[in-house]
């Protein structure tokens, strides 16, 4: 009789299948493992620019495929089984505001003089995309918050070792524009005028939430609501993340936007700047704090103790930000 | 009975369908769920409350309307295109070929960059129309453009491996019963290769739908004008992970009822060789 | 009347032909696989332009390299039936049959009867609603024969006609091409490599070798090798 697959056949799919089978298992065990945390963890869509350490907004190198865009799955962590950590003891994963982004490589630096042998590796995106992926299960040591009210929520929510959050650093909203001034803008009253392209960042973004906030005590307080109006009906992007609205202004595609002043003071070359007087201007203040996740958590600590140092405190100024008083 | 066999004839015969089931049950689990997870994590109620709001039919209609434009012009004249190029031997015809796959492995971000580094108002010919007051960036038409750099290839690289694929002694018959090049093209290459043609289109549309990283750098992100569906999700995936969701479902929805859509026609007009 | 003196230069050798049928011939040409006789058609019927030559049918100049004459495939009245009959698959038997009158313009009244008539003559009635593709060989092959013919051509090229089917279609296909040939007075090139073809249905044989006629005669006389390294 004429066989439909040989017996050697039958043997190799056999062992392809227990194969399969052996790694779905182990796939399963370590489910509660930490998500690759280079890159945000199980979003589809978004090719967000998610800087490891480098200034350079690097993006995930595979084309945005199209359909279905899946926020992030819910990875339920069933009680914790042995994570599997794919970083050496030393390495600190620091989930990090955007706005850091420029300090970044120095504050590695520091770090890693201060406590040799130890590496601190940043994943910058907005506090607020940060924020959701942590929720659903993304791995990270320590937490920098551009953003009280998410600082809030996620200490409500138990992400955070109890006493750990402390406050960083603060920045204040700051104009920018790009250097030769396409717009001919020379004081906050000038950003009201038609024509004019701004950007700034989408209101979910911290940076975004103090623009609007300091617009409307500026409207409030000198201005008008006109003014406001017209402004926003000047804005010709919402971008996702404040490096966003930075980058769309030192290309030079728009005629103002609002920033931090670290990133400010950061692009001194390359921005011109408006201020915003201190009475209408609304402080962000930054927090840090070690997750109650971390499987590290004594070099987590450590490099929390080094931001909170001088030494860092000092980087951080150095870059535009202003200490906490 | 060969006594050197393992296996009875039986027993393989179980052993090789448990086997093919397992790897069909993986694939189709592992595309499936995520997908599923999405509709479990919100119930009807918000689905449609949400479904109202001015953010998310904004991003829907204007989703749907600049895909759809992309696509036809992706196909008007990318399909024109195709068959020029393949049907002729030209210089630099191998450059060509390689563009058509570029915008492939480029990053979405970078193609928004080039894009915007291009037609900006500062931008290398961008400059130049904005001396006429015409500004691309930061309008549906830019969003148009980031969908077509980015999806553009899965159609024309379809088509053009449909046409080289197409026995030429079809072409070449109609061609000495007397039919033009163009009444050969529309009467016989056309049908001949609908079927692939369309899925070309379907996947063509999907891209084009999902466009993220290229819309956001080029286009910028303004409600009603630029905030496409993807974008829309991600800007709300923080305070208003309903909005997020219900976007996201949305796309999930449209997608399947195109591509069911598509095999219902592709079977009724039964172009196949 | 037909007749072609053809030089074109091919990737292993130089194509150098010179060819006529008289109407109502069926000139057969023979060669090994290569030899360039598929060629020489795809030059006559205008989807290939030769290097130099002189392709004249019916008194019509199609192709003068001398004074830069170069009639369009789609103009020349050559009939033209590829190896795989090439049906087209998504048209049915009749919209087959009609399309070389439609790409004519021709008025509907008249390419209705003519596709009744190719219909019944080829006995392929009853599958004039039948979509090609799902015809068997010898079936495509009448109908091809049919959508050829339908035209009215002043020259039929059929290139391996009889390869791909049996026994009885090959009878069939040979007495319906013969009897038609004669009936309507075109002049008719076959191109086989099958020594049998050339005495069914061939008036006067040609051997071609690399490109080159090597002997032309009549089936009868054909040698029993002719091609210098012994093929045939």
């Amino acid at each position: 009789m004429k066989q439909l697959i040989t017996t050697r056949q039958t043997l190799i799919i056999g062992i392809v299948c227990g194969l399969l089978l052996l790694t779905a298992f182990f796939a399963g065990c370590a489910s509660s493992a930490p998500a690759q945390p280079v890159t945000p963890a199980a979003t589809a869509a978004p090719a967000t620019p998610a800087a490891v350490v480098t200034a350079a907004p690097t993006v995930q190198p595979v084309a945005t495929t199209a359909v279905p865009v899946s926020t992030p799955a819910a990875v339920v962590t069933t009680s914790t089984p042995a994570p599997v950590y794919t970083y050496s003891e030393g390495n600190v994963i620091a989930y990090t505001a955007a706005s850091l982004k420029g300090a970044s490589p120095k504050l590695a630096e520091g770090f890693a003089k201060m406590y040799p042998g130890h590496k601190v590796v940043f994943n910058l995106d907005g506090t607020q995309a940060l924020k959701t992926q942590v929720q659903n299960g993304a791995y990270a040591d320590v937490f920098i918050s551009a953003s009280q009210k998410y600082t809030t929520e996620l200490t409500k929510g138990g992400s955070f070792v109890d006493g750990s959050v402390k406050p960083l650093t603060s920045n204040y909203v700051i104009v920018i524009l790009p250097a030769n001034n396409p717009g001919k803008i020379t004081s906050l009253q000038d950003l009201s005028k038609p024509g004019l392209k701004i950007a700034m960042a989408d209101y979910s973004v911290p940076v975004g939430t103090v623009t609007y906030s300091t617009l409307s005590n500026l409207a409030k307080s000198t201005y008008g609501q006109n003014w406001n109006t017209s402004v926003f009906s000047n804005v010709v992007t919402f971008e996702t993340s404040e490096p966003g609205v930075a980058t769309k202004v030192s290309l030079g595609e728009v005629d103002a936007g609002f920033v931090y002043e670290s990133t400010a003071a950061a692009g001194k070359n390359t921005y011109s700047t408006i201020n915003i007087p201190k009475n209408n201007n609304v402080l962000q203040t930054y927090q840090i704090a070690v997750m109650k996740q971390s499987t590290g958590k004594g070099a987590a600590t450590d490099f929390e103790n080094f931001m909170l140092s001088d030494a860092g405190q000092q980087i951080l100024k150095d870059y535009g930000f202003r200490p906490i008083s | 009975m060969n006594p050197t066999r393992i296996f009875s004839g039986k027993i393989r015969r179980i052993i090789t369908c448990i086997g093919a089931a397992i790897l069909i049950a993986s694939i189709t689990l592992y595309l499936a769920l995520p997908v599923a997870a999405l509709f479990l994590r919100t119930t009807p109620d918000l689905f449609f409350s949400t479904l109202s709001t001015p953010q998310v039919i904004n991003a829907l209609f204007l989703s749907l309307t600049t895909s759809v434009v992309s696509l036809a012009i992706v196909i008007l004249v990318g399909t024109p295109f195709a068959y020029v190029h393949c049907r002729n031997e030209y210089p630099g015809k191998v450059i060509v070929d390689t563009l058509i796959d570029l915008p492939l492995v480029l990053p979405p971000a970078v193609a928004g960059l080039a894009l915007l580094v291009l037609w900006g108002r500062v931008g290398l010919l961008g400059q130049y129309l904005s001396l006429f007051g015409i500004s691309i960036a930061f309008t549906t038409l830019a969003v148009i453009m980031a969908q077509i750099f980015v999806a553009s290839p899965f159609y024309l690289r379809q088509a053009k491996s449909l046409f080289e694929q197409l026995d030429p002694a079809y072409e070449q018959t109609a061609r000495t019963l007397g039919a033009s090049p163009l009444r050969t093209f529309a009467l016989i290459t056309l049908p001949l290769t609908a079927n692939g043609l369309i899925s070309g289109a379907v996947m063509t549309f999907g891209r084009a739908l999902g466009e993220f990283g290229a819309t956001i750098m080029f286009a910028g992100n303004l409600p009603g004008v630029t905030q496409t569906m993807p974008l829309a999700v991600y800007v709300g995936l923080e305070g208003n992970l309903s909005v997020g969701l219900t976007i996201s479902i949305l796309l999930v929805l449209i997608s399947f009822a195109i591509m069911i859509a598509v095999r219902l026609l592709a079977r009724g007009g039964t172009f196949r060789v | 009347m037909f007749d072609a003196a053809i030089h074109k230069k091919l990737r292993d050798f130089s194509l150098d032909l010179t060819i006529s049928a008289g109407p109502g011939e069926v000139v057969v040409l023979m060669g090994e696989n290569g030899a360039g006789k598929s060629s020489a058609l795809t030059i006559i019927s205008g989807l290939i332009t030769p290097d130099t030559g002189l392709i004249r049918l019916d008194g019509t100049v199609l192709f003068d390299s001398g004074t830069g004459m170069n009639v369009l495939a789609e103009n020349r009245r050559i009939g033209y039936v590829f190896q795989n009959s090439a049906v087209f698959p998504h048209l049915s038997v009749q919209d087959n049959i009609a399309f070389g009158l439609r790409a004519r313009h021709k008025n509907p009244v008249f390419i209705r009867e003519r596709v009744r008539h190719w219909l019944k003559t080829m006995n392929i009635e009853d599958l004039a609603e039948v979509r090609a593709g799902n015809l068997s060989g010898g079936q495509k092959q009448r109908v091809a024969l049919a959508r050829a013919l339908a035209t009215e051509p002043a020259l039929l090229m059929l290139d391996e006609p009889f390869t791909a089917l049996d026994a009885e279609n090959i009878r069939l296909v040979k007495d319906l091409t013969r009897a038609f040939v004669t009936e309507m007075a075109i002049s008719c090139l076959v191109v086989t490599h099958r020594v049998s073809d050339c005495r069914d249905v061939g008036d006067r044989v040609c051997v071609i070798c690399k490109g080159k006629k090597e002997w032309e005669g009549k089936p009868e006389n054909l040698p029993a090798c002719t091609c210098r390294n012994g093929d045939v």
